[in-house]
């Protein structure tokens, strides 16, 4: 099965990557947030991928829809949300479009259907939520949520965090945290580009995997050049840097 | 012809090469009329539905399965994709509450012919022979009107229509599975390395994958999407093993149905047929016999949405037994990091399995016991283990960067039945206008203690192995109960044979009969019942009206 390449990792770095000059795509593929997998690009297998799952992978790569469902208030705000959960930089152009992506799936009710009974159904607890932010960013910083500077937005949400199962306004805390952080995570690591960070190959059919076990890895696999990195310091010990056999 | 194949063809009858299923045997389907009094009306065509359709077609009875989803291609719907994944799910508005609320709409839910099986991982043990009298035994849940005994034909003749791959089983009733055991990825090699440093019992399996060619079904090709549909035609659903038997002997399965009420005549208080809505339209099918299977939610939701003069409270709930009694299993994952790439992402997120914790411990404060699984979330489901832990921005970000490194295992712990919890109309309605369900959760001291119990194996397993650090997200799997099987209408809603005591001609042949869960996922446990129910439907064809007294 031959289909037309597919477009090519633009070089998205969450951290630190502002893409190529012009925004051109770069034959080496730009280090993935924390540089664990270099050169490592998932496209790079799509002409293997099914015709079915190539449209819905690669359809992930077009240009953000406009807001269906958010108005422009709530989508500054969300976007502000959605950009300090998931760490990413609001001034690198090639950010996964995660506002984009739950926009969309609020707007065609692509939810998981239940909510709880203290809480309206997804969508309007988003709407509700993302209000409340923006009232408390004013009370505390006098301004919008999304006028905040990071530090503040970072702060802000670490308080709601912490309450855990205490209230914050009418919400259990944990509950709309989690709310937000199911949303937030289900449209960030459905992006083709995120996998190359985490050394996830992707789609796997019709092709499948030959070398399974500890240690083992396909062809087109690349290995952890930082296996002793610690997510917690963002240190790795002396004499540990080179990747495992 | 092999014995399977004489009993049932469906693996012979998909097609080979690049389709996966036979249009022509759907082109060709039977289609009956709404007018047409057929002799069975089965709601929902999922691991119930489709083998209660299925037995009865080869029988010759005219019968028919609505199903709400759709009829799916493989190759056209399914992906090999997380998140463009979420179709398979029923994800209907529903509303959850109580001490422990269960989230519902993604693993415990299924849409579409086939249901849950679609995306369930595969694992089918079956049930222990305690697991049928646990009140007697142990002084917990309830004992069943049946024993192990009436289930072990069908336990073993759906093993080998499915069929199942695994070692020998040393545990409950011991046997063996009609394919052997698969190669094992990273994931299952840490839990088979933990376990012998432990002394601790593996057996790799029992799945309903193939291993090696099983009529036009290929082999296993080790992708690892199990969870998403298996677009290879390897791992089991009744859309391959049961579907394409039932229409090559005339039944019907009729797709984007989706049945709103049960037709009942006070008069004669029989059931006359389904009401249901398709493409927009109200219709409804007339039919001598109502089998209702949309599992442990949809079930008593339907039965509660179908009150009438006679049963003002719901149908068959005379006794307020219909929706109580639900039953999740308590699913904790708990994962381990690794200096080695375990990569778990590769081959069947089912792989081994122990139950040396399933039966009742005496030392232990508890009773009844938990079963422990590999796993192996895709990326998005590795994202929620790591959010759960508190984890966001950064720290988010370079945990993930972590994901080849971690192999993860998951408990199954028996929850007891407990009447509290379960299922009610909500206030809310969907956009059929029809009552949402209202499923509320709250676990018992047994319940906590399982879950707490299972976690520090799970822990122990993964540090024996060289973990070093475990991290534990808690989480549900599975539904059963709702609409209990007992041996009078004060314990149950239907009787062994899946006869509700109520109406003579509704019968309810999903998870929701299910009187307790054990330790073992249900898919294999629900086909059997089914499958005894079609067997005992068919021996009292021509006998009349049935006989009240245990079948």
């Amino acid at each position: 099965m031959t289909r037309p390449v597919a477009p090519r990792g633009v070089g998205f770095d969450g951290e630190s990557g502002a893409p190529g000059p012009g925004g051109a795509v770069s034959p080496q593929r730009k280090p993935g947030y924390c540089n664990r997998f270099p050169g490592f690009d998932v496209l790079d297998e799509a002409a293997h991928w099914d015709d079915a799952t190539a449209a819905v992978v690669l359809g992930r790569l077009r240009s953000p829809e406009p807001p269906r469902f958010f108005n422009a208030v709530e989508e500054a705000a969300a976007d502000a949300l959605f950009d300090v959960l998931l760490d990413q930089n609001p001034g690198n152009d090639h950010r996964i479009p995660v506002t984009s992506m739950v926009d969309s799936r609020l707007a065609e009710q692509r939810t998981d259907g239940w909510h709880y009974g203290d809480m309206p159904a997804d969508g309007d607890a988003f709407k509700r939520s993302l209000a409340l932010l923006d009232a408390d960013a004013v009370d505390e910083f006098g301004t919008a949520f999304a006028g905040c500077d990071v530090e503040s937005q970072r702060a802000q949400l670490d308080a709601i965090c912490r309450r855990g199962s205490a209230p914050w306004h009418e919400f259990v805390a944990a509950r709309i945290w989690s709310l937000w952080m199911r949303y937030a995570c289900t449209a960030f690591y459905s992006h083709p580009h995120i996998w190359n960070d985490i050394g996830f190959p992707g789609p796997a059919y019709p092709r499948g995997y030959a070398a399974l076990g500890l240690g083992k890895r396909e062809s087109f696999e690349v290995p952890d050049a930082r296996p002793a990195l610690d997510p917690v310091t963002a240190e790795e010990p002396a004499g540990r840097t080179g990747a495992t056999t | 012809m092999n014995a399977v194949r004489e009993r049932n063809e469906s693996a012979w009858l998909l097609a080979d090469g690049g389709r996966r299923l036979d249009d022509r045997l759907r082109a060709d389907m039977r289609r009956f009329d709404d007018d047409d009094e057929i002799d069975l009306v089965i709601v929902g065509c999922g691991a119930g539905g489709a083998t209660l359709l299925q037995r009865l077609a080869r029988a010759g009875w005219r019968v028919a399965a609505l199903e709400a989803g759709p009829f799916w291609d493989p190759e056209r719907d399914w992906v090999s994709d997380e998140a463009g994944s979420h179709h398979l799910y029923w994800t209907e508005p529903r509303v959850i509450d109580g001490a422990d609320p269960v989230p519902l709409g993604a693993n415990n839910s299924g849409r579409g012919v086939g249901g849950s099986m679609i995306h369930f991982a595969g694992y089918t043990p079956r049930f222990h022979p305690s697991d049928f009298r646990t009140f007697s035994l142990d002084g917990v849940g309830a004992d069943w009107p049946l024993d192990y005994d009436d289930l072990r034909t069908y336990y073993r003749t759906l093993e080998q229509e499915l069929p199942v791959a695994g070692q020998h089983w040393p545990w409950g009733d011991q046997h063996g599975y009609p394919q052997s055991p698969h190669l094992v990825g990273g994931n299952g090699e840490v839990f088979l390395r933990g376990a012998t440093r432990l002394h601790l019992r593996t057996r790799v399996g029992p799945v309903a994958i193939t291993n090696g060619r099983f009529g036009m079904r290929p082999h296993c090709i080790y992708r690892g999407f199990c969870l998403q549909g298996c677009k290879v035609n390897a791992k089991a659903s009744p859309l391959i093993t049961h579907v394409p038997d039932a229409l090559a002997h005339g039944a019907e399965v009729r797709p984007d149905s989706m049945v709103t009420r049960i037709g009942m005549d006070d008069d004669t208080g029989l059931a006359t047929g389904v009401h249901y809505l398709r493409r927009g339209r109200e219709r409804f099918q007339r039919a001598r016999m109502v089998a209702v299977a949309g599992y442990s939610i949809e079930t008593p939701r339907l039965l509660l949405n179908s009150a009438t003069t006679g049963f003002p409270d719901g149908l068959a709930n005379n006794h307020d037994l219909v929706g109580r009694y639900v039953m999740v299993q308590g699913a904790p994952q708990t994962a381990g990091r690794f200096d080695d790439e375990v990569r778990m992402y590769k081959a069947p997120p089912p792989e081994v399995t122990t139950e040396e914790f399933y039966e009742t411990d005496p030392t232990k404060p508890y009773r009844r016991g938990f079963s422990i699984q590999t796993v192996s979330p895709l990326p998005i489901t590795w994202a929620e283990h790591v959010a759960a832990q508190g984890h966001w921005g950064a720290d988010l970000r370079r945990y993930m960067s972590d994901y080849v490194h971690w192999s993860c295992l998951g408990a199954l712990c028996e929850f007891l039945p407990l009447a509290d919890n379960r299922v009610t109309l909500a206030g809310e309605k969907d956009h059929y206008g029809l009552p949402v369900a209202r499923f509320s959760y709250s676990q018992c001291d047994n319940d906590r203690a399982l879950m707490k119990s299972s976690q520090s194996v799970m822990e122990s397993i993964l540090e024996a192995a060289g973990a070093t650090e475990v991290i534990t997200i808690n989480r549900y799997a599975h539904l059963v109960g709702g609409a209990r099987m007992g041996d009078n209408p004060r314990t149950g809603v239907v009787d062994a044979a899946c006869r509700s005591f109520a109406i003579p001609n509704l019968l309810v042949t999903d998870g929701s009969v299910l009187p307790t869960q054990g330790s073992a996922n249900p898919a294999l446990t629900i086909m059997a019942l089914a499958a005894r129910a079609a067997d005992l439907l068919v021996a009292g064809s021509r006998s009349g009206l049935r006989p009240r007294a245990r079948p």
